[in-house]
C-alpha cells in the first residue's frame, strides 16, 4: 500500500512541476520576464527529474524487476528520457532551447500515462518467461532513450519547418534577451529562448529580425542533427540488442515482427535523415521534412503497433483489456 | 612539447619539426628574418620562405631528394606526409577489407553505373522505397492463404480505387519480406553502398588524412570559426590543444591541429558493418535448419528428423544424428498463479547411446550443441494420470482447446464411464462457451475435465455443471456422480524449436561493428590552423558535425591561452621559434 501511496504523490509532484514549469515559459513569453523564474523553472525541471527517478525506482523494488514491462512505465520511461535529455545540456553549461521541446513533451508522455485511458495497465504487472532477461534492461532502456532523443530531434525540425514557413514571427523585445514565440501545433505551445545578449539593437528591425530568425534557424538545424544523431545511436543499440536476445528467445535475430519491422523503418528514415546532411543541397529544410516524417513514424513504432497488439511484441498492450 | 610534437608528425615533417630546435635556428641570420617578418605581414612570407629554404637544407639528406621541397613548404595543399605510423596501418587494413569484396566486382562493371549507384537520392530513393515496402509488408496480413486475399482485397472493390489482390498476388506483397521486389531493392542498396564507399567515401578520408598549414590570415579567416589572439604565442596554443586532445603540428609561424579523425571513418565502417550483415542474412537463409516439435515427458527424438532444410546450400552435420531425451518438463509458477518460468531437461545421446550433454533449458537460456540450437518455446499438457475408484491409473489424452485471443491455454479431456454402448461415449461432443470474463466451461459434457496448465484441473460432472478443482499430486480425490477420481499428475510435452543458421556468426560480427561504428560516427572531425602574425595569433578551425559544441570548445580554449606581457617573454617565444 506504501508503495502506490508514494507512487502516487512521485506523480502527482512531477506532474505539477512540470505544469509549472510550463506555465512559466508561457509567462516569460506573455508578459515580461520575472527575474528569478526562468532559473527557477530550471530548478523544477531538476526536481521532475528527480521525482520520475523516485517513482521508478520504487517501482523497480516493489515489482523486482526492471519497470519496462508495460505501456505505462515505458511511458513514464520516456518522460524520464526527456528530463534526462534536458539534464545533459544543463551540467554541460550549454545555453540551448532543448527544454522548450522537453518539458512540453515529458507534460505530455505523463499525462497520457497517468490519464483515466491506461488505468488497468497501472499495476506492474508480471514478466512473461520471454522477457525474463538480462537483455530486458539493455534493449527497453536503449528504444525508449532513442525514442526520447528522436523525438527531441525532430520535434526542432518540426519548429524550424513552422518558423521557416511562417510569415508573421512574433517577436518580442527583452533588455536582455528576446523570445520568438511560435504557435500551437499539434504537440503543444513550443517556445524558444534565445539568451544571446543582441549586439544589433541599434541595426534596423528587419535586419535584425532576419539576422535572428537566421541564427534560430541555424542552431535549431544543429541542435536537431546533435540530438538525433546520438537517438540514432541508441536506436542502433537498441535493436541490435533486441536482435540478439531474439535470437536467444525467440530463435530467430530477426522474424519480420511489426514491432521490429517498425522499428527498421524509423531506423532508415533517420538513416535518410543523416544522409540528406552530407549534401548542401538537401541540408537545412529538406532533413528537417524527413526527420518531420520521421516524428509521424516514431509514434507508430511506439505506440501505434502496441496498439494493434500484434506480433511477437505484443507485452503491453491494449488487446487484454479490450476483449 | 617539441618532442613529442616531433614524434607525432613522422617523415618530412619530422625534418621540419626538429629543425625548431636545431642550433641552425639561433643564427643571427636568422633571427634578423623573423623579426622581419614580425614587422611586416607581408615579409612574414619571406621569412617563411626562409625557413623553407632552411628546411631545404635538412631536408636533402633525407629520402626525396627529387622534390621540390620549398614549393611544398608553401603551396602547403600539395602532398603531405601521413599522420603517423598507427593511423597507416589502421587505413591500410580497412581498405584491404573494403577493397577485397569491392574491387574484384567493380572493375568489371564500368565507371558510370557505379558513379549512378553511388548518386545520394538515389541511395535515398532506395532507402525510402525500402521502408515504403515494408510499412505496407505490416499493413497487409503475412503469409495467408490466396482465398484471404480475395476476400480482404476484392476486385470489383479496389482498395484506393487500384488495389485489390490482384497486385498483392503478381508482386509478392502477401509475403513481402522474401518477395523478389523487396529482395531486389535490398540488393540494389546494398550495391550503392558498395558504389559510395568505393566512390565518395573513401576518397573523401584521404583528402581528411591529408593535412596542411595554412599561412595566409585572409584564409584561415574565412573558415566557420575565427578569433584572433593579441599577445600570445602560437606555441602556447599548441600545448593548450594538445591537453585537449587534439594532434598538433607545427611548422614556424604556422600550426595545424586536429581531432576526432576516426569520425571520418567510422562511416566506412557503417556501411561495411551493414554489407556484412545483409550478407550474414543471406547465408541465413541459404544455409540453415528449422525445425519445432512438440516431445511428452520421457520420450525421445532424434534431432536430424526434426530438422527440415530452409535454403539451397543447406548441409546435414554429423551432429544430427543425435538424440535428444525429454527427461522432465515442468513450470514455475508466481503466487499469482501465472506462469513464470518453463523448463525443460534435456539430455543428448550421440549414436552410441553415449550421454554427449545435459541441460535444462528455459526460456531465454537455450541448449547448443554444435551448432545446433534448442529453444523452449512452447508447452503442452499431453495426458492425465488419474486413478478411477482406486484402480489406475489411468492415461488419458488430452487435447488443447482453441482459444481465441489471450495468451492462455486450455486443455480438455473427456473421461468415458458407466456404459461403453451409451451415445454419451460415442460422440465426443465437446462445444466450448466464452463468458464475459473469458472463463471458458465445457457444457453438456460428461464427466469432462480442462486443464489451464499443470497446477488446476477443473472438472466437470455429466450435466455440465462445475464439480470442484483440483491439484495435480494433491492426492484428493473428488466424487463425481458416484465415482471416486482421483489426478494422480499432469503430463506436460515440451515445445522445442530446433535450428541451426551458419549466419548468426556473420551477422553478429557485423552487429558488433555496425554499434561500434555508429558511435564512433558520432565523433566530429575538428581541425584547427593558426598563423602567428606579430604578436597576434590568428586561429581559424572548422568541424563537420558538433557545430554547435565547437566554438564553445575554441572559446573556452583559447580563454586558456596565456598573455604574454613583458618584452623579455616575448623574446624567448621567438627565440625558440
Amino acid at each position: 500500500m506504501i508503495f502506490f501511496t508514494l507512487e502516487h504523490i512521485l506523480t502527482h509532484i512531477s506532474f505539477s512541476i512540470i505544469s509549472i514549469v510550463i506555465t512559466i515559459y508561457l509567462m516569460t513569453l506573455l508578459v515580461h520576464e520575472i527575474v528569478g523564474l526562468a532559473d527557477s523553472s530550471e530548478k523544477g525541471m531538476l526536481v521532475t527529474f528527480f521525482c520520475i527517478t523516485g517513482l521508478l525506482v520504487t517501482r523497480w523494488i516493489f515489482s523486482g524487476h526492471l519497470p519496462l514491462s508495460n505501456l505505462y512505465e515505458s511511458f513514464m520511461f520516456l518522460s524520464w528520457s526527456f528530463s534526462i535529455i534536458q539534464m545533459v545540456p544543463y551540467f554541460s553549461n550549454h545555453k540551448n532551447n532543448l527544454s522548450a521541446i522537453t518539458a512540453p513533451s515529458a507534460i505530455f508522455t505523463q499525462g497520457f500515462a497517468t490519464s483515466g485511458l491506461l488505468t488497468e495497465m497501472h499495476q506492474s504487472t508480471i514478466l512473461v518467461p520471454a522477457l525474463q532477461s538480462q537483455w530486458l534492461m539493455m534493449h527497453v532502456s536503449m528504444m525508449i532513450l532513442s525514442y526520447a532523443a528522436l523525438l527531441c530531434g525532430s520535434l526542432l525540425s518540426v519548429a524550424l519547418l513552422v518558423i521557416t514557413f511562417r510569415k508573421n514571427i512574433n517577436i518580442f523585445y527583452k533588455s536582455t534577451n528576446f523570445l520568438i514565440g511560435i504557435g500551437t501545433f499539434s504537440f503543444g505551445e513550443i517556445l524558444y529562448v534565445n539568451e544571446r545578449i543582441n549586439f544589433l539593437q541599434n541595426t534596423s528591425f528587419l535586419l535584425f529580425r532576419n539576422y535572428h530568425r537566421h541564427q534560430l534557424i541555424q542552431q535549431l538545424d544543429r541542435w536537431s542533427y546533435r540530438v538525433i544523431s546520438l537517438g540514432f545511436i541508441f536506436l542502433t543499440i537498441g535493436i541490435l540488442s533486441g536482435a540478439v536476445w531474439a535470437n536467444e528467445a525467440w530463435g530467430s535475430y530477426w522474424s519480420w515482427d511489426p514491432k521490429e519491422t517498425w522499428a527498421f523503418i524509423t531506423w532508415t528514415i533517420f538513416a535518410i535523415y543523416l544522409h540528406t546532411r552530407t549534401n548542401k543541397n538537401l541540408q537545412g529544410t529538406n532533413s528537417a521534412i524527413v526527420a518531420s516524417i520521421g516524428f509521424l513514424i516514431i509514434w507508430v513504432c511506439y505506440f501505434g503497433v502496441n496498439l494493434l497488439g500484434v506480433g511477437l511484441h505484443s507485452y503491453g498492450s491494449f488487446t487484454l483489456t479490450s476483449n | 612539447m617539441l618532442i613529442t610534437m616531433a614524434s607525432m608528425s613522422p617523415s618530412k615533417t619530422q625534418g621540419q619539426t626538429l629543425l625548431l630546435r636545431s642550433p641552425l635556428l639561433h643564427s643571427s641570420n636568422f633571427k634578423t628574418h623573423v623579426f622581419a617578418f614580425l614587422t611586416n605581414n607581408k615579409r612574414s612570407q619571406s621569412a617563411s620562405l626562409k625557413i623553407g629554404v632552411v628546411s631545404k637544407l635538412k631536408t636533402i639528406t633525407q629520402k626525396e631528394k627529387e622534390t621540390p621541397i620549398s614549393r611544398k613548404i608553401i603551396l602547403s595543399e600539395g602532398k603531405v606526409p601521413t599522420l603517423s605510423e598507427k593511423e597507416e596501418v589502421s587505413t591500410k587494413s580497412q581498405k584491404k577489407t573494403e577493397e577485397i569484396p569491392v574491387m574484384g566486382l567493380l572493375k568489371k562493371m564500368p565507371r558510370k553505373i557505379i558513379t549512378a549507384l553511388a548518386n545520394l537520392p538515389l541511395a535515398i530513393g532506395e532507402m525510402s522505397t525500402i521502408a515504403a515496402l515494408m510499412a505496407i509488408g505490416t499493413a497487409i496480413d503475412q503469409g495467408e492463404a490466396p482465398d484471404y486475399y480475395f476476400q480482404m482485397y476484392p476486385e470489383d472493390s479496389p482498395l484506393y480505387g487500384i488495389f485489390s489482390w490482384r497486385w498483392i498476388l503478381s508482386l509478392g506483397f502477401d509475403h513481402m519480406f522474401s518477395s523478389p521486389v523487396f529482395l531486389g531493392m535490398l540488393i540494389l542498396l546494398a550495391a550503392s553502398l558498395m558504389a559510395c564507399t568505393y566512390t565518395t567515401q573513401i576518397p573523401l578520408v584521404k583528402v581528411a588524412r591529408r593535412w596542411s598549414f595554412l599561412n595566409s590570415a585572409e584564409v584561415i579567416k574565412k573558415q566557420e570559426f575565427t578569433d584572433s589572439l593579441p599577445k600570445a604565442s602560437v606555441q602556447d596554443l599548441g600545448v593548450i590543444l594538445m591537453g585537449a586532445g587534439y594532434e598538433v603540428f607545427l611548422k614556424g609561424p604556422s600550426l595545424y591541429a586536429f581531432k576526432g579523425l576516426a569520425g571520418r571513418f567510422a562511416p566506412i565502417g557503417v556501411h561495411i558493418a551493414m554489407l556484412l550483415i545483409m550478407v550474414g542474412g543471406t547465408l541465413s537463409a541459404s544455409g540453415s535448419f528449422r525445425g519445432s516439435v512438440t516431445v511428452p515427458q520421457g520420450l525421445n527424438f532424434v534431432m536430424g528428423d526434426v530438422l527440415a532444410p530452409n535454403g539451397f546450400i543447406s548441409n546435414p552435420t554429423k551432429a544430427f544424428n543425435t538424440e535428444v531425451h525429454v527427461n522432465k518438463f515442468s513450470m514455475d509458477y508466481y503466487d499469482s498463479g501465472e506462469v513464470s518460468q518453463y523448463h525443460t531437461d534435456l539430455s543428448l545421446y550421440d549414436l552410441n547411446g553415449k550421454e554427449v550433454m545435459r541441460k535444462t533449458i528455459s526460456v531465454n537460456d537455450p541448449l547448443r550443441y554444435e551448432g545446433i540450437t534448442i529453444y523452449q518455446t512452447d508447452w503442452s499438457i499431453s495426458a492425465l494420470q488419474i486413478l478411477k475408484d482406486n484402480e489406475g491409473p489411468f492415461n488419458i489424452a488430452m487435447a488443447p482447446l482453441k482459444l481465441n485471443g489471450g495468451d492462455k491455454k486450455l486443455f480438455g479431456t473427456f473421461l468415458p464411464v458407466g456404459d461403453t454402448d451409451s451415445p454419451n461415449v460415442k460422440g465426443m461432443y465437446v462445444s466450448v462457451f466464452y463468458l464475459l470474463h473469458h472463463f471458458p466451461i465445457l457444457a453438456y459434457e460428461p464427466r469432462s475435465m480442462l486443464a489451464r496448465d499443470l497446477q488446476s484441473i477443473v472438472l466437470y460432472d455429466l450435466e455440465g455443471k462445475f464439480a470442484g478443482v483440483r491439484r495435480p499430486n494433491s492426492k484428493i480425490p473428488i466424487d463425481i456422480d458416484g465415482i471416486k477420481i482421483t489426478i494422480v499428475d499432469a503430463i506436460g510435452s515440451s515445445g522445442l524449436d530446433l535450428k541451426t543458421d551458419p549466419g548468426v556468426p556473420v551477422v553478429y560480427a557485423g552487429f558488433g561493428a555496425l554499434m561500434l561504428t555508429t558511435c564512433i560516427s558520432y565523433l566530429s572531425h575538428s581541425q584547427i590552423w593558426a598563423l602567428q602574425d606579430g604578436t597576434t595569433v590568428i586561429i581559424g578551425g572548422k568541424t563537420n558535425r558538433a557545430k554547435i559544441e565547437f566554438p564553445e570548445e575554441m572559446d573556452r580554449l583559447l580563454d586558456q591561452v596565456p598573455e604574454i606581457v613583458n618584452s623579455s617573454s616575448l623574446q624567448k617565444s621567438f627565440d625558440s621559434l
